[in-house]
């Protein structure tokens, strides 16, 4: 019997950050907490927040979040590649588990997103009400720790809940915690 | 008792033809029984009896699933969805594609052909077939000769169909843009050298299209070690599906225009079909029960391995072309050897037309076969059969070698009874 047995697509929806592909939130057939700290050992240029726990790391252009309980993926070509990618992503969390005697787990983050990918899940108004003269101006401060995601307004407006949402899983990943009733 | 009831356990009995029943070693996995309506050797134009796995995934689906693949963010369309990612899954895995995407699903071998040929040919381009292929190929292939003003070259194959890759190579011109061939001939079960035909095309850069309607599921096919670039193949034949399935394997960085432009799903902004597979050449909604089903024929031939079925149906034609051979006045087609041909095999009695012979065998003996020109009227020219047509035979995974020997049997009489 496998540490993982399934893992079951719950809701999928076209991306907010490119609506030629998905995104989607599956669920794992069993909590995976204690499998992240060693996957994050096995995953290159993982992020993973101790305090979540959540592991964030990208697929190729896919960029996979892992919660104890859920598992969401965002820019998925489509469903098929949905499945196909979680298919391999079990096979991985098995393989992983099946080694961790010989795996020394890593609870540190590896990896940082670029100010490019933050870019891609702000509403990209350029508004300026934050301060910043751009959105790509404004990720790269959030990144050097002189912004915080409740200075961008527009990413909390209503029509915006979806992208909020995937923002705060990425921005999750080094430490900034989702806002209450998101 | 053969070998196949050993394997089946427990045969299922149907009064008055116990026997028979008995040696079909069906065991409860067939869905029907073949005593009920003779011996079915048209096998080459669709597989019966089907599983009984693929009964119960059709209506499994119909029953308790029913939602429409990718359209909905509830459960049962999800389910549906992945019911449909299965099947595409052992496909992938049946025929050698580590890119579960790149299989496309269609309604038939026939549409797959035509998404890949007229998806590929444009104006002015030159395209290399053989003279043994079913109409499925040769009628696209004219179509795009008249509207688009493609040009056809045909590769001879000899009087048993067997072709010479020489002979394609030959025919390569500068503005040569596709190559396509079958992998087996429908009349007379020929094998073609598609490995040989696959490296002429990788050498030159020409993708090579492979009609695998008669040999997906009875013959290993192995698509990405022979580096095939388009594959069509058929649900309902070897693969054990209902009819209204079928598949287009498209190698990755080869772009076709799709058949069909429509609805996909989640990516209903785009104004253009989207460009990733498979839902860029599936438009409208899929036959998901049809696809349950070919998951679960498909999986099945994967329980039981292709060697196996290859060996047995190889086993049944040595007996059949043995048998034939015993009989004076049969003028059999084809290469009449097993390592070189698939479990089809058509001939003619002298002296009595073909369709008198298959409509005999119906009537006084109860066996189901096809007369005619098998929509391969190039076959037939090939073979020389195209006014007389022929009796075809095609043997399947559920036939039994008193299937064959009845069949024999009964040819003999026609044979005798003729003179």
């Amino acid at each position: 019997m496998p540490f993982l047995e399934d893992i079951a697509i719950a809701f999928i929806e076209p991306c907010v950050a490119d609506p030629g592909r998905v995104r989607l939130y599956a669920e794992p057939s069993r909590d995976l907490a204690e499998v992240l700290p060693y996957l994050n050992a096995v995953v290159n240029h993982a992020a993973y927040n101790k305090d979540g726990p959540s592991l964030t790391f990208m697929k190729e252009f896919r960029l996979i979040t892992i919660y104890p309980r859920r598992i969401t993926m965002s820019k998925a070509q489509n469903t098929t590649d949905a499945w196909q990618v979680l298919d391999w992503l079990k096979d991985l969390i098995n393989d992983t588990y099946d080694r961790r005697g010989s795996i020394t787990p890593v609870h540190g983050v590896r990896w940082r997103p670029t100010a490019l990918q933050i870019y891609e899940w702000l509403p990209r108004t350029n508004c300026k009400a934050c301060g910043e003269p751009t959105c790509l101006a404004f990720a790269v401060k959030l990144l050097l720790g002189e912004r915080t995601p409740q200075e961008c307004e527009p990413l909390f407006l209503p029509e915006h809940a979806s992208l909020r949402r995937a923002f705060f899983e990425i921005v999750a990943a080094f430490g900034y915690p989702a806002p209450p009733g998101r | 008792m053969t070998d196949s009831t050993e394997r089946w356990g427990k045969p299922v009995c149907v009064p008055g033809d116990e026997d028979r029943d008995q040696e079909r070693g069906s065991g409860g996995c067939l869905a029907g029984s073949m005593a009920d309506v003779g011996i079915y050797m048209d096998n080459a134009a669709s597989s019966f009896p089907k599983p009984e796995a693929v009964i119960e995934a059709m209506a499994d689906f119909l029953r308790n699933v029913g939602g429409s693949s990718g359209r909905g963010a509830y459960r049962k369309a999800l389910e549906a969805d992945k019911i449909v990612f299965r099947a595409r899954q052992a496909v992938a895995r049946l025929l050698g594609v580590a890119d579960v995407s790149r299989v496309v699903f269609t309604a038939n071998a026939t549409e797959s052909l035509n998404l890949a040929i007229k998806g590929l040919l444009s104006p002015g381009d030159h395209v290399v077939t053989t003279s043994m292929e079913h109409n499925a190929v040769w009628r696209p292939l004219k179509a795009v000769e008249r509207r688009r003003g493609v040009t056809i070259s045909q590769a001879s194959c000899a009087h048993d169909g067997t072709l010479d890759p020489a002979d394609i190579e030959a025919l390569l011109r500068p503005n040569t843009r596709l190559i396509v061939m079958t992998h087996a001939s429908n009349v007379t079960g020929t094998l073609m050298p598609v490995a040989e035909a696959a490296a002429i095309a990788r050498a030159r850069g020409i993708p090579l299209l492979v009609d695998c309607a008669q040999t997906a599921g009875v013959h290993p096919i192995d698509i990405e070690r022979l580096g095939l670039d388009l594959v069509a193949f058929t649900g309902h034949k070897g693969l054990m599906g209902p009819t209204g399935t079928g598949g287009l394997y498209v190698r990755g960085g080869l772009d076709l225009v799709p058949l069909k432009d429509g609805g996909t799903g989640g990516d209903s902004m785009l104004e253009h079909q989207p460009e990733w597979l498979p839902d860029r050449f599936e438009a409208g909604t899929l036959n998901v029960c049809g696809i349950a089903g070919l998951g679960a024929g498909v999986r099945f031939v994967l329980e039981e391995g292709v060697e196996r079925i290859r060996e047995k149906e190889a086993g049944l034609l040595r007996r059949l072309l043995d048998g034939l051979s015993e009989i004076p006045g049969l003028e059999v087609y084809g290469p009449r050897d097993p390592a070189r041909q698939v479990a089809v095999v058509s001939l003619n009695v002298r002296g009595v037309p073909a369709e008198e012979v298959a409509s005999r065998l119906d009537r006084e003996y109860g066996i189901m076969v096809r007369a005619g020109l098998h929509c391969a009227p190039c076959a037939h020219r090939t073979i020389g059969t195209i006014q007389r047509g022929a009796v075809r035979i095609s043997l399947g995974y559920f036939n039994t070698e008193g299937d064959v020997d009845r069949c024999v049997e009964a040819l003999a009489g026609i044979a005798r009874a003729a003179g």
